[in-house]
């Protein structure tokens, strides 16, 4: 045996040199591809966002003198103060909501449906809405929210109302719908994902402990699924702050959101202030998304 | 005292209980064995009320508890999983009953806080209180689930197969520390198992079920001695089994005849303990023993024992069971042709029925 392995040792012993340079440093070699992706399409790019929101802006040009004149700007104009608190506001709103109406959905897929088969089929019915673009999902909400839209045409015609509602389009409220409709989906997957990974015999265990049905609703099933609404909330809301096209849609370009904003702002060239309401809306998100996670300790619950 | 009165439960028509009648006394250790899919996992969710039974009645002190919802029946159910709640460390697990039961929660923390701690030192884990449950080994998970179940002061504990998951080592050291946690606190268990040392080591009486059907219901050294039925000898696994005929009060076996007196003419099994037998290689059997011829096939050396396999000359596989305290081990070549003998005594008779000849009628109360 011994007579063996020593021989054997003097064999691997070049090969093991050769190898030498990409053994010791196999981990930053891995690490290399990520680490130039993330700094060339990340790090420098935010990095410039950053820099040019200090550049001077005058209505025809843009020079790389610093100046805060473009942040400045931003906290006392009224109009783009506003689209930031108007922007945290439906982002507010469709949270909730996309909570409210996701959370139960999510847990009769994934607890009340106990058939495995059953529920990939559910998950794949509330991707369905998604096989068509973007844009035509928000538009078909016109025709049904309109003056003479769907909606008011049945609740005329049942005698439920004597004037057509007027809020419906063109205002915040159907700005709310269209996100509603479109987000709630990315609430509904991670939660039901989670629930449907809870083990039956923790259930069992707790009826048998005692415990009514409300009592391990909310001692046992809804913490163990709090991974999975923290993961839908940061989905959800990364989506919602950065919103522009259902906004300009559903609200006739009433609603102004920041990411309006910055769209209207890139098209008549303002790069500096554009810039301002970029690094901004980078913070509300990285702060956001930090909150959630404080929420719920993902790593040791994924 | 729970009482099961024709409990009887399918599945999709496949009966999985079949008219089981049993009583479970105060302060017992039960212990229910049977194969897989024998429906003994079945027998405990339907006490526990995680599965209602079809028909028949389950009561527990004159209280007809057949269609009430598990959190008010007040039994404890181990569950073979655990089942521990992975957000809670092991403090919060262990009270969680305490708190959070529908029936007579308890709000005083200092209370809580009080029994909890007893348990926790009852099953050994005084030190572990603030763990998190995932950060347990096998057997403190075990006793988790166990404390959990206890503290909460059920009339029944259910164990179902509570050493399965364990390793060999703390299987036994939990088999005694099981029994002793039990008479501390004077609780009934009844516990699930598949495998018959642990029923037979465990239990203050047993029960051995098989199709749905319970086969005997006895003190284990009654099961182990005097099997009721050729099923239950085989679920002990001491028993050579030769299944043959029996014709004028003699067991046909090939070409001998082994006496058989009292069993009628027909189909019939006849058993004999695999320690009751010996060997014989160049020495003749005694005076007044039945032998057979065999011929050796191999040894199994279990420290303080060997099994020696033979084949009987029709192809049964015949095993004896020699204790080195009693004699020295015996070593033959496979293939040696040799006799194994015993005392016709020792031997248990079993009808076309497999019911032991002899045995009293099946009473399902027990």
């Amino acid at each position: 045996m011994a007579d063996q392995t020593v021989p054997a040792v003097g064999t691997a012993g070049p090969a093991r040199r050769q190898s030498g340079f990409f053994a010791r440093h196999s981990t930053w070699l891995l690490l290399a591809p990520g680490i130039v992706w993330m700094v060339l399409f990340l790090v420098v790019p935010l990095g410039m966002m950053v820099y040019v929101s200090f550049w001077t802006q005058t209505t025809f040009s843009i020079s790389s003198d610093l100046t805060l004149q473009s942040w400045i700007t931003f906290f006392s104009s009224e109009t783009y103060f506003g689209a930031l608190l108007r922007t945290l506001k439906i982002w507010i709103i469709v949270l909730a909501l996309t909570f409210v109406i996701g959370y139960p959905t999510a847990l009769f897929i994934g607890q009340f449906v106990r058939d495995k088969t059953v529920q990939t089929i559910l998950l794949v019915t509330c991707v369905i809405p998604f096989w068509t673009s973007f844009l035509i999902r928000v538009l078909a909400w016109r025709p049904m929210l309109g003056l003479e839209g769907a909606i008011n045409i049945v609740l005329l015609r049942l005698g439920i109302i004597s004037e057509p509602i007027e809020v419906l389009l063109f205002t915040e409220l159907s700005v709310v719908i269209g996100m509603v409709q479109i987000y709630v989906v990315f609430m509904v997957g991670p939660i039901a994902f989670m629930l449907a990974r809870i083990d039956e015999s923790l259930i069992e265990a707790a009826r048998d402990l005692g415990a009514s049905t409300w009592t391990i609703f909310r001692k046992i099933i809804f913490p163990l699924s709090l991974p999975g609404v923290v993961v839908g909330a940061i989905f959800v809301s990364v989506m919602v702050l950065g919103e522009f096209a259902t906004a300009s849609a559903l609200s006739g370009r009433k609603v102004n959101l920041l990411g309006n904003i910055i769209v209207t702002q890139v098209g008549s060239l303002k790069w500096a202030f554009a810039a301002v309401i970029g690094v901004v809306l980078t913070v509300i998100m990285a702060i956001v998304i930090g909150g959630l996670l404080r929420v719920v300790n993902l790593r040791r619950e994924l | 005292m729970l009482e099961l009165r024709r409990v009887t439960k399918a599945f999709a028509g496949v009966p999985a209980i079949d008219a089981v009648d049993l009583t479970i006394h105060d302060d017992e250790y039960l212990t229910l064995l049977g194969p897989s899919g024998s429906g003994k996992s079945t027998l405990l969710r339907l006490i526990a009320g995680l599965e209602v039974c079809d028909s028949g009645t389950i009561s527990l002190d004159g209280e007809d508890i057949t269609y009430s919802p598990t959190h008010l029946r007040n039994l404890g159910f181990v569950q073979q999983s655990y089942g521990l709640f992975p957000h809670m460390n092991v403090f919060d697990n262990v009270a969680f009953g305490l708190r959070h039961r529908t029936h007579n929660p308890i709000e005083d923390s200092s209370e809580v806080d009080r029994r909890v701690k007893a348990m926790l030192d009852l099953v050994g884990l005084s030190e572990l209180g603030q763990r998190m449950v995932g950060q347990l080994s096998g057997g403190q998970k075990q006793r988790v689930s166990l404390a959990r179940t206890l503290v909460t002061e059920p009339k029944v504990c259910l164990l179902d197969e509570p050493l399965g998951a364990l390793d060999a080592n703390l299987r036994e050291r939990m088999t005694v520390e099981l029994r002793k946690i039990r008479e501390a606190l004077g609780v009934t268990f009844m516990h699930v198992t598949g495998n018959e040392d642990e029923a037979l080591a465990m239990g203050d009486r047993m029960i051995v079920l098989d199709h749905g059907r319970l086969l005997q219901v006895a003190p284990p050294d009654m099961v182990y001695r005097e099997p009721d039925n050729v099923a239950v000898a085989r679920f002990v696994n001491a028993y050579n089994i030769l299944e043959g005929r029996v014709s004028d009060g003699a067991f046909l076996q090939d070409d001998a005849r082994l006496p058989a007196a009292g069993a009628p003419d027909g189909k019939g099994y006849y058993a004999i303990r695999h320690d009751a037998a010996t060997i014989h290689h160049g020495s003749e059997p005694p005076e007044g023993a039945v032998a057979l011829p065999a011929t050796f096939v191999t040894e199994e050396f279990l420290g303080s024992r060997f099994f020696y396999f033979l084949r009987l000359d029709d192809g049964t596989v015949f095993e004896v069971e020699r204790h080195l305290s009693r004699e020295d081990p015996i070593h033959l070549e496979a293939g040696t042709r040799c006799m194994v003998s015993w005392d016709p005594r020792n031997a248990l008779h079993f009808g076309a029925d497999g019911n032991r000849i002899g045995a009293p009628a099946m009473k399902g109360a027990a």
